[in-house]
This record gives C-alpha cells, sequence and structure tokens, in this order.
C-alpha cells in the first residue's frame, strides 16, 4: 500500500486512536492480509498433548491451507501441508486418527509419518530425472513453546520464542500450573460468525464491553453467590500491557470460583498451596490472577482460572470468521477438579455457552454497522490512551494489535505504549525450579 | 433384547411419547421457557455433546451443554431476558420431530429416541440444527417428566449457524 489514506491514526499527542472501519469490509485488505499476515507469521496449530504416541494425527486448518499436525514414528512433532505432491488431492481426510502411512487415493501415491515419499504405483516409468526425494509433503517451519506449536508459512529467520516476546511470561503462568503438564481436554468448539476475524481478537482481550454485554452471565454468577471484581462500581480493575510484536494481556484479579462444591473448594487451595511452595508466593499469586492474552495476529488464550480457553479464527472473508475453541487443563487434576472446571466453562464459552453467544452477537452488529463506511468511516479505540497504567477497561491491548497489524499492512511503524510486563516474581530463587527460567 | 424391553410397568405408548416431545416442541417455539422448565425433573440433565465427538461423556469433555438443573434454571432466567442479547430480539424456531421410537423400559422410566431439525430464523438468516435426541422421561403421577435430555448434532462444524444460543 503506498500513498492511501491511513487505515489506522495513532495520535499518541492527543490521546485520540481510530481504526478505519474499511479494514472489516474491503476485499483488497483480506487479500493484503492473507499475504503479509497469515503467509507470515508464527501460527497455532495445536498443543503436544493433542498427540500423545507416535503417528497420531490429526488434520485441521491453519492459515488457510489445510495441514496434518502429526507425531511421526519417532516422535517428532509435524506439520505437513495436507496436499500430495503429484496432482494436490488431501492425502489425509480423517479429521484425527494413528497412522504410518498417509496414501492419496487419487493415484496412490504414499508417505510416511515424517512426510517422505515412500510409494509410487508403477514408478518405474518416470524418467532418471524424477527425484522421490524432493517430493515429500511440504513442511513449513514448525516450532514450539511450552507445548503450543505453531507453524510458519514464510522462509524468515525469526525464531518463535523471539516473536513471542514478553507474552511467553503469560503462557508460562498457564504452563507451570501443572508439573505433569497441561493437556487440551476432548472436544473442539468449530463454528463460525458473521464478522471480521480482528474484531474477535479485539473482543478477545477487552475488558470494556463485560458489563454490558455479559450483564446476564454476572447477573447468573449473582444468583449463584459470587461477586466478581468490577461489578461493585469501581470497573477500573487489572492492567492493559503491551507484551511486543503486537501482542498483549488483559490481566485482572480472578472472577470467583462459581459453581464450586466444598469439596472441590479444600483441593482447589492444596492446589494453590502447593504452587505457591513450588513457585513462591508471589509467582502463584500471579498466576491466580485472570489473564486474557491476545498473540498476533489470531492466537488467544483466556484463563479465568476455573477454565483456560484456546482459542484461534480465520477469516473466511471479510464478514466471515472461522473460530476453534479448546479447553486446556491439569493432567493431573482429580475427576472432581475437571468436571468443575468443564461445568464452568460450558456455562461461559463457546457457541451454547452463556456468554460467547453474547460476544457473537455484538461483532456480527458492528460488522452489520459498517454497511455505512461511507458516511461513518472510523472506530474508536482511545480509551485509557493518557493514562499511565491503563486498566482491563481501557483499550490498550487493542491498540498494541493494531498498530502491528498497521505495520503489517502499511509499514507503519509503531513504540510501544505504557509500563512493560513487570516479571520480578521470576527474581525469587524458587522460579528456577520452572519451565519459565531464562532462556 | 434386554430385560428392561420386557416390563413396561408404566403403560406408556409411543403415541404418548410423540404427543409428549410435540407439545414440548411448542413450548420452545412459544419461548414458554418456563413451562418448558417444569417439564423437567429435580434431578435433570440437559445436555449436547461436542459436535465433534457425539459419543463424548459431556461431564468430562468441552461439551457445548452440560446443564444439570441449578444451570439450565439459570439457561432459562438468562434467555427470557432483553439483556441475553443473542436472542434479543428472539429467534423464530420451528421444530420437525420425527422417527419416535421407544427403546426400552426401567421401572418408572421410559427411554426414547427421535430425529430433530431445528430451523432458527433471526435477522433474516435462516439455518438449520439436525440431530438426534436421547430421552430418559420418568412417568409419574403428574404425568411424563423429562429426566434426561440429551441433543446430538449431526453437524460437527457449526458454520453457518454459529450460535446454539436456543434451546436445541
Amino acid at each position: 500500500m503506498t500513498s492511501q489514506a491511513p487505515l489506522v491514526v495513532d495520535d499518541r499527542e492527543r490521546g485520540l486512536f481510530r481504526v478505519h472501519r474499511s479494514v472489516f469490509v474491503s476485499e483488497e485488505i483480506l487479500r493484503q492480509e492473507q499475504e503479509q499476515i497469515f503467509s507470515r507469521s508464527w501460527l497455532y496449530v495445536g498443543h503436544e498433548s493433542e498427540l500423545r504416541k507416535p503417528g497420531d494425527f490429526v488434520t485441521r486448518r491453519v492459515g488457510g491451507r489445510t495441514v496434518i499436525f502429526n507425531r511421526d514414528r519417532h516422535g517428532t512433532i509435524r506439520v505437513m501441508l495436507n496436499t500430495c505432491r503429484h496432482r494436490g488431492a488431501e492425502v489425509c481426510r480423517l479429521k484425527s486418527g494413528n497412522s504410518r502411512v498417509f496414501t492419496c487415493f487419487y493415484h496412490g501415491w504414499a508417505y510416511d509419518s515424517t512426510g517422505r515419499l515412500v510409494s509410487v504405483p508403477d514408478g518405474d516409468s518416470y524418467s532418471a530425472s524424477f527425484d522421490r526425494t524432493e517430493l515429500g509433503l511440504h513442511q513449513p517451519r514448525v516450532e514450539s513453546y511450552r507445548g503450543f506449536v505453531f507453524a510458519n508459512f514464510s522462509a524468515g529467520p525469526d525464531s518463535l520464542v523471539d516473536w513471542l516476546a514478553d507474552a511467553r511470561y503469560l503462557i508460562d503462568l498457564v504452563a507451570d500450573q501443572s508439573e505433569t503438564g497441561m493437556e487440551i481436554v476432548a472436544g473442539t468448539h468449530h463454528y463460525s460468525m458473521r464478522a471480521n476475524w480482528k474484531l474477535l481478537m479485539e473482543n478477545s482481550v477487552d475488558g470494556y464491553h463485560g458489563l454490558t454485554v455479559h450483564q446476564t452471565y454476572f447477573e447468573m454468577l449473582m444468583n449463584l453467590g459470587i461477586t466478581p471484581p468490577g461489578t461493585d462500581g469501581n470497573r477500573e480493575t487489572g492492567r492493559g500491557i503491551d507484551l511486543g510484536h503486537g501482542h498483549a494481556v488483559a490481566t485482572n484479579p480472578e472472577l470467583g470460583s462459581p459453581l464450586m462444591s466444598p469439596e472441590v473448594l479444600v483441593e482447589r487451595d492444596a492446589h494453590r498451596a502447593a504452587l505457591a511452595a513450588r513457585l513462591g508466593p508471589d509467582h502463584a499469586s500471579r498466576m491466580v490472577m485472570t489473564r486474557n492474552l491476545g498473540i498476533f495476529p489470531n492466537f488467544v488464550i483466556v484463563d479465568l482460572n476455573w477454565g483456560i480457553q484456546v482459542r484461534t479464527m480465520y477469516p473466511l472473508a471479510p464478514g466471515h470468521t472461522e473460530i476453534t475453541g479448546w479447553q486446556i487443563m491439569p493432567s493431573d487434576d482429580s475427576d472432581s477438579m475437571r468436571r468443575y472446571r468443564l461445568e464452568n466453562a460450558m456455562s461461559f464459552w463457546g457457541p451454547a455457552g452463556l456468554a460467547t453467544p453474547d460476544d457473537i452477537e455484538g461483532l456480527e452488529q458492528c460488522q452489520r454497522g459498517f454497511a455505512s463506511v461511507t458516511e461513518v468511516e472510523w472506530s474508536d479505540i482511545s480509551r485509557g490512551m493518557k493514562k499511565p497504567a491503563p486498566s482491563i477497561v481501557d483499550e490498550l491491548q487493542m491498540r498494541v494489535f493494531w498498530r502491528e497489524w498497521n505495520k503489517r499492512i502499511t509499514g507503519t511503524g509503531y513504540e510501544p505504549e505504557g509500563q512493560p510486563y513487570d516479571a520480578d516474581y521470576l527474581r525469587s530463587d524458587s522460579s528456577a525450579q520452572t519451565g519459565a527460567s531464562p532462556r | 433384547m434386554t430385560d428392561m424391553d420386557l416390563v413396561n410397568v408404566t403403560g406408556v405408548s409411543r403415541a404418548d411419547v410423540e404427543d409428549f416431545l410435540y407439545r414440548e416442541a411448542a413450548l420452545l417455539d412459544e419461548w414458554r421457557l418456563e413451562e418448558w422448565l417444569d417439564l423437567f425433573t429435580h434431578d435433570c440433565v440437559y445436555e449436547v455433546p461436542p459436535p465433534d465427538l457425539p459419543d463424548a461423556d459431556t461431564a468430562r469433555s468441552f461439551s457445548l451443554i452440560h446443564d444439570e438443573r441449578t444451570l439450565l434454571e439459570q439457561r432459562v432466567i438468562r434467555l427470557k431476558k432483553p439483556t441475553a442479547h443473542a436472542e434479543f430480539p428472539h429467534s423464530r424456531t420451528r421444530r420437525q420431530i420425527t422417527n419416535v421410537r421407544i427403546l426400552g423400559h426401567a421401572g418408572d422410566e421410559v427411554m426414547c429416541t427421535a430425529n430433530f431439525a431445528v430451523y432458527r430464523m433471526r435477522n433474516g438468516i435462516d439455518v438449520v440444527y439436525v440431530g438426534r435426541y436421547e430421552y430418559v422421561l420418568k412417568f409419574s403421577a403428574d404425568g411424563l417428566k423429562i429426566k434426561h435430555r440429551k441433543a446430538i448434532l449431526d453437524q460437527s462444524v457449526l458454520d453457518p449457524q454459529g450460535k446454539v444460543s436456543i434451546i436445541l
């Protein structure tokens, strides 16, 4: 994009931030996003716990491509494009399973679990120049951080951990919740919305909408005897923090423990005491805050203590988005704790939760409102812009996303906003026992 | 054939079950949700398994819904409020219930199944949810009550349905 009018106005002096609504409706912008963002970013593919044994695989769509996410026969995690090198058909047509070989049913070319082409029917008919070793399944760059596996379709040299910047500390606060590892729970929420994908990235870290959009959810909590933070009149709790590279977090005191039986409460307290003993009290108390973490461009972890949502979103069209949601939890949780977490997670998240459908409704209403883009060109995201320490109901988290987005699309550079993430709790000795030690 | 197929102490017939399910569908289509809630026992469960794992244990997987009585009441309270934004204004729905079969009897309980197509119309957009119900109905002095209601979706990806903000 060259001399076009700006899409993002970031006026630090006056404390005003605006986004041009064409970015939500334009086919041309979507094409640029696919080239300049989704083809050149670390994209979340899945979690290592989804692939327990050598040969385990799942297929899913990542950045518009279908991929095979598998653990090969040697135990190595791989991401392979699900397209035959012969004529293009998908070589794996199952959603999940365990396989030593992926055979394209069209002409019978077969690949092993490392992606190597191992069988070409009537292979003698090819010339001497036909080189099978060059015709394995295409494999993008793959890196993993604390069990979260990402792929990057570009050839760039940037490592995942460098790209994550301070967001890695927030991933650590999830990964360190269990000594036996975190695991994705069976059951996937795979659904769509009639709104632009970026609206869900905004919404996933937006504390400002909480009491208006989720009034009925908070009323349900109060019906069950819980008083969540922010409902006592003081909404300016928590912090929105710029984590670098377009990543941000909204972190807040915990919401309370809805639906918790006395037995589970005892177990929860014992687990927290063990965390404090293992990590140190500062670290453990940071861990029990809530965190809505947005990792650019399209990966979200929402940790509300009683449930941890992992989510991706991809554009199908400017006004149509594919959403996938999972739950992740400590693999050593008891059956009663798992049931407790899932009961809360289901009552909040997903297409049939008591909260998510209202989020989606809000975003779909925004998308409908964008029909007036010719007359009403700008959305405002200025809240809290000149504050020294923006709270979760301010909009720093969204501005952080938009600055990186604007850099990718228009080449405009930016400076960080607000105070950097404070990882002081890692300085205590006990933190050396975690995977969060300096890397 | 199991023992429970042989004993039908309730005398409930397929026609009785059909009448019950059709009346329930009408209450839902008419948004008479408090009356619908009255059809349930106090130890009830309403559940919708994860769309990608229709056979999963809904209490131990990331399902769409696993509501015991307390949450089911909260779901109904919420849906009747104008602040339940996803359903305000309400969707119009129309339920087609077919292929009703009694699968067995156990004491005062009747196990049955039916197919469903639930049409949802809102904002000029029409979607249809397709699947199968499993019920455990309990026979009592004031008629049949729902002890267990499971709606198993055939759609594994909810596109274009998106939300399941109505009762399936």
